[in-house]
């Protein structure tokens, strides 16, 4: 009894310290990369840049994709806030998604439709296409309407949607998430900006519109949220989007693109086959394939992200959706990691298979799973009196001021960059919050992440489409 | 018994010695982690009192800036009509309430200017540069140009470029040909605006690629400058080694329907680069030379598919009428749904002579072609 | 005298053209979106002599207060400017096929604009 519990500790003084100081190195440099990259990205910016763009005949066209599924309560204000962003050339794909409420007949009657002959070329597979509408209305002529059968994910919708669109390039948001008007002109930016690669993705920041203010789909005041769960996912954005990704993207070695709002290369995208109807967590499975097919072709590619928030998306406020949502993310990474086992490691995947992957084997996924397996032993040992408490509480509390020290620098890296929210307090009602995520938020994302691992792994099909419909309002933008 | 504070130290110090490496480790991080995290809160309080104090600052100066900039400048009775409006001596002395003395109030003033000038152009324009000179507002971005800081650099060249300032070629020459890619764009920019003698210049040396984005910024520079002397682009159409400097070249061309250049530009048809020659064929179609026309239907076949698109786009753009059939056929009975397309779109743009084919295609083509055909022929879709 | 509704999301553009556009001659209404536009539109009954309009603004854009300004029953419609920096050809055609009467470009010539304000007044008199 006594060995199996020396080799236990043994087995967490070597390993587990190894992986714990590996994962703090790892979000050392990230901070670090994350400054890196948004100092360049300010120091290339300056407000009459997006001007120029707006006014020249050289800018790219751009698709907006906006799945919507029974959306009818708002759906009218958001396609107008699609119609006024800042950008020359663009068209509105909104893709009905088989909505059994009444949200196609408000399309036609508010923006004036018809059924047009559309030659709709699938591409990708989808879903039948029921009906294509325009309008008669000069006005709102870079707006296209499909009506498509339920395909019971948004998946099969923006298939639908990169079938009908007409340009290179192609924005993928949430009907329900409310876009800066300069998006278009700030994701296109840094793709033609930059040299040699070609940018087959790119990202910009999320944040949660709960307690902020909309006037018809358009932000007129930024807040923090005011309830504690969604205020903990905008400290988690925040740091996700700010650090993580930002950080990634100065190494080009960015993971995902949020299916809250991405920009990608249409031609990318319809080579490497679409999105994955059947994945839960589309987005990432998507971008992984993507990679992979440029290095499968030797196109030299890169997908980047910008520190700016370009998009509003209402977080889960409570916890039954919110377990939801987390339980679809964790099952959506833990079926794309098997799907693609082959790319873990394999030199020939350049850096998704040795940078991206590893990391997100090692980091992402296995954490969880380390942590939880962490506090049973640390249970055990203590019940058994094998602990040595005073060095127990030390390591615990070196994790917890280090966690606070990483959102903390996250948040102060957008509070430099861009000055977001109005007062101090606002910005002091977020800091508080990583005192509290390491005892309250975090565990309660553990738990669903090994929820949904284990429905992964018992691959469980009930309330499947229930499921489906549900997350397809609430629990779709993955980080 | 008394514990002094070197005993407190003194037992820390003991625990950190005897302590395993792992503990060692971590009381140093758990030290490092906090003094960050009270350093990031310090940092972050002055960062948004600086903010809050620029906000506050321009609450109160932007209502006096606008006030005396209408006053004196746009709606001035007293600013004589028969001068040049850069000779006019401007009263300076209501300007005297600003805090010019302070560098934060020069620039909040030049930005204004500046914001004024991208919303009026000609008299006006003209005269807010005058004051900008005789306020002597030049001298702040005269030393940032000369500062080790690139982008000083860059803002001090974009602050002469919206002004309008002549900077000697020797000045801007070395900075168009810097490692750093925003300084060297900067410059170039700068160049083209303000260069004196040939504004082109660096065309023939350029040998990194121009960015789409640069591209971007050049011809809304080359575009909007009225008194810029346009030379015949072919001189580097036909020379240039550089793609990009190619492809730009032939976008102006067709933005200044430049027909003296439209040889070398067909000459590019022959060109071994599939991109230039689709680029190429895009501008004689935009340009409307309708004496192509024969060449590119002869090319059609062995062109890959993107530069045959182009090929039918510019059948379509140029609308001579002279190659129905052709345009017909490819939509008839080629296999790409894409070519289809494009030569159904050619065929509808050809209209007035195609009338006749259009209504046969009406009446005996079915299924997807004729969906394709009604799709490009529906007023309400754009693309 | 003429009634103008100027539609302009940048604050410095209105003030110069309330300026260069002075009363009594002239009265210049000024909404600062496309809601406001909209809504100043109907509680006028469209009483005005001449719309200027940017086109990108938040709520509606210019092309579509254009086509609001043009689809009312008038006797003779409301001449309408568009005033914008986004000018390239497609916005300009989709401009004129919605009816617009003048299309200037910023930064704009202020005496040009105003020469042409004064055309439009003149032909609707």
């Amino acid at each position: 009894m006594n060995s199996v519990q020396e080799i236990l500790s043994a087995f967490y003084d070597s390993a587990i310290f190894v992986y714990g100081l590996t994962l703090i190195v790892v979000y050392g440099v990230l901070a670090v990369l994350s400054i890196i990259a948004i100092r360049r990205y300010l120091n290339a910016t300056r407000p009459s840049q997006l001007e120029n763009l707006m006014s020249s005949p050289l800018a790219p066209g751009i698709s907006i994709l906006a799945p919507a599924y029974n959306e009818g309560l708002t759906i009218i204000a958001n396609v107008r806030s699609l119609l006024t962003l800042n950008y020359p050339k663009y068209e509105i794909v909104l893709i009905n998604d088989g909505s059994t409420d009444d949200s196609l007949e408000q399309l036609i009657n508010e923006f004036d439709m018809v059924a047009v002959d559309f030659a709709y070329h699938e591409k990708i597979r989808s879903k039948p296409v029921r009906a294509i509408y325009k309008s008669r209305n000069q006005a709102y002529s870079n707006l296209l309407v499909i009506d498509k059968v339920n395909g019971k994910s948004k998946a099969d919708a923006v298939n639908a949607g990169i079938n009908a669109a007409a340009f290179d390039y192609f924005v993928c948001t949430d009907v329900d998430c409310v876009l800066h008007k300069d998006t278009l002109l700030e994701l296109i930016k840094p793709v033609m900006q930059e040299g040699g690669k070609r940018v087959i993705a790119i990202g910009a920041t999320l944040r949660i519109a709960n307690s902020s203010e909309f006037d018809e789909g358009v932000m007129t005041r930024m807040r923090p949220p005011r309830a504690l769960l969604p205020r903990f996912q905008e400290v988690e954005y925040i740091r996700s989007f700010v650090l993580g990704k930002m950080g990634w993207s100065a190494i080009n070695c960015v993971p995902n693109v949020s299916g809250g709002l991405g920009l990608f290369d249409r031609e990318i995208v319809i080579k490497s086959g679409g999105y994955d109807h059947k994945s839960f967590g589309e987005d990432m499975e998507l971008l992984t394939r993507m990679c992979g097919f440029c290095e499968d072709n030797k196109i030299p590619y890169s997908v980047r992200y910008i520190p700016k928030t370009l998009c509003w998306t209402e977080g889960p406020s409570s916890l039954k959706v919110f377990g939801r949502q987390r339980t679809r993310w964790a099952r959506g990474l833990a079926q794309l990691m098997y799907a693609h086992k082959s790319i873990f490691l394999h030199p020939r995947y350049g850096r998704l298979g040795l940078v991206v992957f590893p990391y997100n084997f090692f980091f992402e996924l296995l954490a969880p799973v380390i942590e939880a397996s962490g506090i049973i032993i640390y249970l055990w040992l203590g019940l058994t009196g094998n602990v040595n408490w005073p060095y127990a509480i030390l390591l615990l509390l070196f994790v917890y001021t280090y966690a606070i020290m990483i959102t903390t620098l996250s948040i102060l890296w957008d509070q430099l960059s861009f000055h977001y929210y109005k007062s101090v307090k606002e910005v002091l009602s977020l800091l508080i919050m990583p005192f509290l995520e390491f005892l309250l938020y975090h565990p309660l994302i553990t738990f669903y992440s090994l929820k949904g691992y284990l429905f992964f792994l018992t691959n469980r099909r009930s309330s499947w489409g229930n499921m489906q419909r549900q997350g397809f309002r609430k629990a779709k933008t993955t980080t | 018994m008394e514990t002094t504070l070197s005993d407190i130290l003194q037992d820390i110090r003991s625990i950190y010695y005897y302590a395993p490496l792992a503990i060692k480790v971590a009381i140093i991080f758990i030290i490092v982690a906090v003094s960050a995290t009270v350093l990031a809160y310090l940092v972050m309080l002055r960062s948004r009192y600086r903010n809050y104090r620029q906000q506050r600052r321009m609450a109160r100066m932007l209502p006096k800036i606008d006030e005396l900039l209408m006053n004196e400048i746009i709606a001035n009775p007293n600013i004589p009509h028969d001068v040049a409006p850069s000779k006019v001596a401007l009263d300076l002395e209501p300007f005297d309430e600003l805090p010019l003395h302070k560098r934060w109030g020069r620039e909040m003033l030049t930005e204004r200017i500046i914001h004024y000038r991208n919303n009026v152009s000609g008299t006006a324009g003209d005269l807010l540069r005058n004051l900008y000179l005789q306020l002597d507002l030049d001298k702040d971005a005269m030393r940032k140009l000369k500062s080790r800081h690139w982008n000083k650099k860059v803002e001090a060249l974009n602050e002469f470029t919206l002004m309008d300032m002549p900077i000697a070629d020797v000045t801007i020459l070395p900075l168009a040909n810097s490692r750093n890619r925003e300084l060297r764009a900067a410059a170039r920019q700068a160049y083209i605006k303000l260069s004196k003698n040939e504004p082109f210049k660096f065309f023939d040396s350029v040998t990194d690629p121009l960015l789409p984005w640069d591209q971007v910024e050049l011809y809304r520079i080359i575009t909007t400058t009225t008194d810029i002397a346009i030379p015949n682009f072919a001189r580097w159409i036909t020379y240039s080694s550089n793609k990009s400097v190619v492809s730009f070249c032939m976008k102006l061309v067709v933005h200044y329907n430049q027909l003296a250049a439209v040889p070398a530009i067909i000459k590019l048809l022959e060109n071994r680069d599939h991109t230039l020659r689709a680029e190429a064929i895009e501008a004689l179609g935009r340009l409307k030379i309708a004496e192509v026309e024969d060449r590119l239907v002869h090319l059609y076949t062995s062109q890959p598919l993107f530069c045959q698109i182009a090929i039918l786009k510019a059948l379509g753009r140029i609308r001579s009428g002279r190659h129905i059939d052709f345009l017909r056929n490819e939509f008839l009975h080629s296999t790409d749904f894409d070519l289809r397309k494009a030569a159904a779109r050619a065929i509808v743009k050809n209209e007035i002579m195609a009338r006749e084919v259009i209504d046969e295609l009406l009446a005996t083509t079915t299924g997807e072609n004729l969906l394709i055909l009604k799709h490009c022929m529906n007023p309400l879709i754009k693309y | 005298m003429g009634k103008i509704l100027l539609v302009e999301d940048d604050e410095v553009m209105p003030k110069i053209i309330a300026r260069i556009l002075p009363p009594p001659e002239y009265e210049v209404d000024i909404a600062v979106n496309g809601k406001e536009a909209i809504q100043k539109l109907e509680a006028n009954h469209y009483q005005y002599d001449l719309v200027i309009t940017d086109i990108m603004m938040p709520y509606a854009n210019g092309f579509e207060i254009l086509s609001k300004v043009k689809s009312h029953e008038r006797e003779k419609p409301i001449p309408v400017i568009i005033v914008s920096n986004a000018g390239n050809e497609d916005m300009i055609m989709e401009g004129f096929k919605l009816g617009v009467d003048d299309f200037l470009k910023k930064p704009i010539i202020p005496a040009e604009l105003v020469i042409r304000v004064k055309r439009l007044l003149m032909r609707n008199k």
